[in-house]
């Protein structure tokens, strides 16, 4: 199999998965108990004025032309519109999407910058104290739930110290780079930027931290004691290049595989750390639209963080039947 | 601690006889037809204004001010809505014909007269010189098409307020002027009009599609929309022409944390400065900080546990009031609430039309609660109160301190079910009695500040909730719906409360207050209603 038909067969499995998706969320409603029409309508409402919201938001029809209707739409990319607010779910979730990226990758940063020297450290002064302390850190990180750490954080360098702010977006990553290139003083909105985005990004990554510091050192100890490793020594090479061009490098490979799949994670699994910090992305509208019972809202988020998923999936496989062509075969 | 309570109490209880005087003296004026009082109201302001200008010239700094609820808007269509957190966001662009004081009182809003025709319409005189935010004058034609867009579902949208304003037949608009008709008499017309109907421009909404109303706003309010950031901010600057002045703050942010801890911890890092419903376990620290501090007061909402009479052993009206006896209210209120709660005899809170000062509520007493039950002849009966979470300031921990009272009595076990607010409303208001839960804590917002807001919806056999069908209640309630005399009908609402209070087809909880922490660098009084007024707040 060439990799250009393994690359297609890979994107029709993953519309196969976004198609099931779709379809178990809609199933969802039907076995969910609660109505929009209640989030939509005053508690004492007439029968008259809830059959009129139903007709209106198409509620009235049956669940098999409601369902073909919203595969239909979705198709022509319209995902409909939010019970609750009237707006086109495209529009809502296309708006919210950039704020959950952008803290998704921010927290992956704070996670690379802090895990991989951890790691690496570790590794290379095993059963040092510093390797005891690093081996503590990333237990501790595994273990903490991030919406305790979240609030923690809040409490000591947002409302304590001050440094930081405890919750919000004031500025987007777009508004710091449109400053540098209107060649505008750009320190005051990284500034800004870094007041909002740091305390979620380091509450969001410590778990992610904590796994990629483990990953780390577990493959840098596996490739020290690797033949080569002993060649090179034996050969007399510097200590450092071993170490960091040589090891690190082959360890690295894994650590991106897990690098990429985690990133689709973090999109879907910042839903309580953006409620934590009212963060108002993807996962604040997820929790709204499930409180209203707001269907179309719901499906047209989980489809989009669904789609993430699967799209770094398939970016993942690919990369990999690039550097490794036996798995195509497989 | 209990001391500081003692000290809210005292100004709220102030707060609340101003107000009840005020409602009773407005509510007269409205009746004779004569809204001069009302304009006397808004001259108050215009003097307050005044005082304005000076703090300005001492200060110099911008006056921001930050508000922070539990959740964002559902979409800036005033109309199209029927949700507080909406309500306060479109309120600060959008106003009615009606407004109200702090205390629920009815005062002026773009009418400056208002008054009962001879064959039963109301009318509403416009004030002159108001304009929209977009610089177009207020005519009586935008005014008789926002109704006519809330009451009929071929104007524009299906309205989610259509009942808001009692049963229209027909408006008319002449020149400054708008008449509306109702089907029947319709008694608490200006109570409804003072609470509900927000006015839009009708060649704005005509023109511009759904989307875009509901992302922009083109109101009369005192503040106009300056960016509106979908659930995440919505930001406001004063309108410099508004007829009653523009307010004091330079800009105004509304956003909202669903975390209360996150609320209070941006109220304590100072980056806002009014936050909402702050839960009984954060009041001591907000008070003990430097930086702000709890102002509460008494709100419009009920809170109660229904029991549907059609079903043992809520059926028994011994059973019934067995378990009013049962259940401690003071205690739950002092140990649950921290004190935010006034004890309730009857469906209409204090200050609303139609309260009956003359009830008491049931004595915690649980012998007699034991005796009665006993003679209900539901001894050793197993009942099953459902609770909604997180809907109601603790209502789960409430709905559990009433259930373990009640368990303690020797011949009743009772459970708790928690249950997902969503899904228990819909149980709630099922078309049909019978697929009604049988015991249950609710909460209900008057917004009216009308005793039959309460009493018709919940306990009337017609009602869209009811939990009772009792044809001397239905015939009271009948009775008050069609006298055109207000102290007749309040004697008619009296008496229905009364009945209820004996009839007991609730176990009577309390009136939930309303919880905010406020900035020490602002003044600013809540209100009855729950709607935030940023408008009257001041730089300290």
């Amino acid at each position: 199999m060439s990799l250009g038909r393994f690359a297609l067969k890979r994107s029709l499995q993953g519309i196969g998965v976004v198609w099931g998706v779709v379809t178990v969320v809609f199933a969802l409603r039907f076995v969910t108990p609660g109505s929009p029409i209640n989030a939509v309508a005053p508690l004492d409402a007439s029968q008259e004025t809830r059959q009129a919201i139903a007709a209106e938001l198409g509620l009235d029809q049956p669940l098999y032309i409601q369902y073909g209707q919203y595969i239909f739409d979705l198709l022509q990319g319209d995902m409909g519109r939010s019970y609750i607010r009237g707006q086109e779910v495209t529009t809502l979730v296309f708006e919210r999407l950039p704020a959950t990226v952008e803290l998704a990758i921010a927290a992956s940063v704070v996670a690379i910058v802090l895990a991989i020297p951890l790691g690496v450290i570790s590794a290379t002064n095993r059963n040092d104290p510093v390797d005891y302390g690093a081996t503590l850190l990333s237990l501790g990180g595994i273990s903490t739930p991030n919406f305790w750490l979240g609030i923690m954080l809040i409490l000591i360098f947002a409302v304590e110290f001050n440094i930081f702010n405890t919750s919000g977006r004031g500025v987007d990553v777009g508004d710091v780079a449109l400053s540098v290139a209107n060649a505008e003083p750009f320190v005051g909105t990284l500034l800004t930027w870094l007041a909002y985005i740091t305390l979620p990004a380091i509450a969001l990554g410590t778990y992610f931290m904590a796994l990629i510091t483990r990953l780390t050192r577990s493959g840098m100890l596996d490739e020290l004691s690797k033949g080569y490793v002993q060649a090179a020594r034996a050969k007399g090479l510097p200590r450092t290049l071993i170490r960091y061009k040589h090891a690190l490098r082959n360890t690295l490979i894994p650590v991106i595989t897990v690098l990429g799949l985690q990133l689709g994670t973090l999109i879907g699994g910042a839903v309580i750390t953006e409620a934590v910090f009212s963060w108002p992305g993807l996962g604040t509208l997820v929790i709204e639209s499930i409180n209203n019972r707001d269907w179309p809202a719901l499906q047209g988020s989980l489809i989009i963080i669904g789609t993430s998923f699967v799209l770094v999936n398939i970016l993942v496989d690919v990369v990999y039947a690039y550097l490794d062509p036996e798995v195509v075969n497989d | 601690m209990p001391t500081d309570n003692d000290n809210h109490v005292d100004r709220r209880t102030v707060l609340k006889y101003a107000g009840t005087a005020g409602a009773v003296g407005l509510a007269g004026c409205a009746g004779g037809g004569d809204g001069s009082d009302g304009e006397d109201g808004s001259d108050g302001d215009d003097g307050m204004d005044g005082g304005d200008g000076e703090d300005g010239s001492d200060g110099g700094d911008a006056f921001e001010v930050g508000v922070t609820m539990g959740q964002m808007d559902s979409g800036l269509d005033p109309q199209d809505h029927a949700e507080t957190n909406t309500e306060i966001i479109v309120g600060q662009a959008y106003e009615g014909v009606l407004d109200r004081d702090k205390e629920g009182g009815i005062i002026a809003g773009l009418a400056d007269e208002w008054e009962r025709t001879d064959d039963g319409s109301v009318r509403f005189m416009l004030r002159d010189g108001v304009t929209f935010h977009n610089g177009d004058d207020l005519t009586a034609e935008d005014v008789r098409y926002s109704i006519r867009r809330i009451v009929f579902e071929d104007v524009g949208i299906v309205s989610p307020q259509s009942n808001d304003l009692g049963v229209v037949d027909e408006v008319t608009a002449g020149d400054g002027e708008v008449t509306v008709s109702f089907e029947g008499y319709n008694p608490i017309a200006f109570q409804l009009f003072a609470t509900n109907c927000e006015i839009m421009q009708q060649s704005w909404v005509e023109e511009n599609g759904g989307d875009y109303i509901n992302r922009n706003a083109n109101g009369t309010g005192p503040f106009r929309v300056t960016e509106y950031n979908s659930g995440n901010e919505v930001l406001y600057e004063p309108f410099e022409d508004y007829w009653d002045g523009a307010p004091e703050v330079d800009e105004l942010r509304m956003s909202a944390s669903s975390e209360s801890s996150t609320r209070v911890n941006q109220l304590l890092a100072e980056e806002t400065d009014i936050v909402t419903n702050v839960p009984p376990n954060e009041v001591s620290r907000v008070n003990g900080s430097d930086v702000a501090t709890i102002n509460s007061v008494a709100s419009a909402r009920i809170i109660f546990l229904q029991m549907r009479y059609d079903v043992e052993p809520f059926s028994s009206q011994q059973f019934r009031q067995a378990l009013n006896h049962a259940v401690d209210v003071e205690s739950i209120i002092e140990n649950v609430l921290n004190g935010f709660g006034n004890i309730t005899a009857q469906p209409t809170l204090e200050g609303h039309v139609g309260y009956n000062p003359d009830i008491d509520p049931y004595p915690y007493d649980p012998g007699e609660a034991e005796r009665l039950v006993e003679e209900s002849g539901h001894a050793g009966v197993e009942i099953t109160l459902e609770t909604p979470i997180g809907r109601y300031l603790r209502d789960v921990e409430i709905a559990q301190a009433a259930a373990n009272q009640i368990n303690s009595l020797s011949n009743v076990t009772c459970e708790v079910e928690q249950r997902e607010f969503s899904s228990l409303v819909q149980d709630v208001t099922a078309p049909d009695i019978e697929d009604r839960p049988h015991f249950n804590l609710l909460g209900w917002g008057n917004a009216e500040f009308d005793g039959s807001q309460t009493l018709t919806p919940l306990l009337s056999s017609s009602g869209a909730l009811t939990v009772l069908e009792n044809d001397e209640l239905d015939g009271l309630l009948t009775d008050a719906e069609a006298t055109e005399d207000p102290d007749e009908r309040v004697e008619i609402l009296q008496e229905a409360n009364q009945l209820a209070h004996d009839l007991a087809p609730w176990v009577f909880m309390h009136q939930q207050f309303s919880v905010y922490g406020v900035s020490n660098d602002i003044s600013w009084e809540p209100r009855a209603d729950e709607f935030i007024d940023p408008d009257t707040a001041t730089q300290q």
